[in-house]
């Protein structure tokens, strides 16, 4: 049953979702469940960003992905954000793994001429 | 009858076909003449085989090839005298099923599984199971193929030691398995992307890590550096080799569908 | 029965069988039962019954456990026993699985070439 649905192109095995419809709404369920632990991750980690920066970056996140259509990959990007959301409420994360979504510590690359000068690069 | 060929077989050492000379006896699959004899191995530096067990599990990777025509693709002893079955993807559990409980097999150790990435094939990568068998002294290994999106069964419900072994391919390098009870990270840090194992991953890694002063904390960064340091290998290891690009194959391939049955 | 033969299998988690040829009978019988719905020409099932006939037949040539270990030569009994047992699962799944069609699905051209450097 799950091969005929995709049996129209080339047939492939289905990883979750067997259309563009499923695989939606799982990444909805994702982005939903990650909203709702929000202010307890922001909480229980102590971190120096407020709920709504948390908001934004979710959504950051989630849009730079906004241009795939297979269902595959779309699957493989869902399970492996299920498994970040896992790590992150069971506490098994720290505050450096949480603050890395941020890049709070990177300094922006030079892109005239005078600051790559100064910080001599090229 | 059967205990005399059974004292006969005992000594040779893997008696998987112990069983199967036994039922030969019914008339069935018993050669009386034995095949000629390879030439002796006369060089200093290659092991040794032992014909007689060479002969065995040739016969026994041809009954498993018998028993699953459905799965089997190739079967083929490698470096003389280790059995590879190669299988289609979907024949993971029954093949698995069928080596630890058949019994003729009895195979109820799993002892590896192992990942192999060739990114030039169309499923680039390989899963490689090894097993052993504690009743008959004798190891077995069977292979199976697929690509960054093809989710594989997972055979935990067949091997309990599976569980953490597929947790580990999965970090590695990526492979989905489905119905997997607990399928997440084992080696990788928590946050971290990409999969090591893979042949596109850099050998540097994309992030380094570093205690920060002022931040009292671990901070995790893109990697840079220096341009000596920056120089990447991209040839391929199996490239470097040219002299062995004509070296005789590591494996011969066993004819699973003659009409010897 | 008139007494136990030995006290323990030495093997942990398997205890004494104190019937081992009832057991065994049982099993063997839902065996080849499985076996039966199987097409003829399946080699599992060709291969499988054999094994099967031929316990079954040593099982009922003697009353002494000892000498059918000695004759079926893979463990003691209870090993005997656990081996039916799995043999039993394994039949049954094969059911389902139907191994003995042709082959599903052949490999890429270039799939199990070694080395790789050679297409």
């Amino acid at each position: 049953m799950a091969q005929q649905a995709v049996k129209t192109l080339r047939q492939v095995k289905p990883l979750l979702s067997l259309d563009q419809g499923q695989a939606r709404s799982r990444v909805l369920n994702l982005y939903k469940a990650w909203y709702r632990q929000l202010p307890y991750i922001v909480h229980k980690y102590d971190i120096p960003k407020s709920i709504g920066d948390c908001k934004n970056k979710l959504r950051e996140e989630f849009l730079k992905h906004k241009d795939l259509t297979d269902v595959r990959v779309i699957d493989m990007l869902v399970i492996k954000g299920q498994m970040e959301l896992k790590e992150t409420v069971n506490i098994w994360k720290q505050k450096g793994h949480i603050m890395t979504f941020f890049k709070d510590t990177e300094e922006p690359k030079p892109t005239d001429f005078l600051s790559k000068f100064l910080t001599n690069t090229n | 009858m059967a205990s005399i060929l059974r004292q006969l077989t005992r000594t040779i050492r893997s008696p998987i076909v112990q069983n199967r000379v036994v039922a030969s006896s019914n008339g069935l699959r018993f050669k009386t003449t034995a095949p000629a004899e390879p030439k002796e191995e006369t060089r200093p530096t290659v092991r040794k085989f032992d014909p007689a067990q060479r002969e065995q599990l040739k016969d026994f990777g041809q009954y498993v090839a018998e028993c699953m025509p459905k799965y089997v693709q190739k079967v083929q002893l490698t470096a003389g005298d280790e059995l590879e079955v190669l299988i289609a993807p979907d024949g993971i559990v029954p093949i698995l099923q069928f080596l630890k409980d058949h019994h003729n097999c009895q195979f109820t150790n799993l002892t590896d599984i192992a990942g192999m990435d060739v990114p030039s094939r169309q499923f680039r990568f390989e899963i490689i199971y090894n097993m052993l068998s504690v009743r008959f002294n004798s190891r077995i290994r069977v292979k199976t193929y697929t690509d960054e999106l093809t989710p594989i069964d997972s055979c935990n419900d067949v091997y309990k030691a599976a569980n953490w072994y597929e947790r580990e391919i999965w970090d590695m390098y990526g492979v989905f398995f489905a119905n997997h009870p607990d399928l997440r990270r084992i080696l990788t840090d928590y946050g971290f992307e990409g999969h090591p194992f893979r042949r596109d991953f850099p050998l540097t890694g994309y992030v380094e890590v570093r205690y920060d002063d002022e931040k009292k904390r671990v901070v995790i960064e893109p990697l840079e550096l220096a341009q000596e340091f920056r120089k990447f290998e991209l040839a391929a290891p199996w490239e470097q080799f040219p002299n062995f690009r004509n070296a005789p194959a590591a494996s011969e391939e066993i004819p699973i569908k003659d009409e010897e049955k | 029965m008139s007494k136990v033969s030995k006290l323990t299998t030495g093997i942990t988690g398997l205890v004494v069988n104190q019937h081992p040829h009832h057991t065994l009978g049982v099993l063997y019988g839902k065996i080849l039962r499985t076996l039966q719905k199987m097409p003829e020409s399946a080699a599992y099932r060709k291969y499988t019954e054999q094994v099967i006939n031929e316990r079954a037949s040593v099982l009922k040539g003697t009353a002494c456990v000892e000498t059918v270990e000695k004759s079926i030569g893979c463990g003691q009994i209870e090993e005997v026993i656990v081996q039916a047992e799995n043999e039993l699962i394994l039949a049954r799944k094969m059911l389902t699985w139907k191994p003995w069609e042709p082959l599903t699905k052949e490999a890429p051209a270039t799939q199990w070439i070694w080395p790789p450097a050679k297409h």
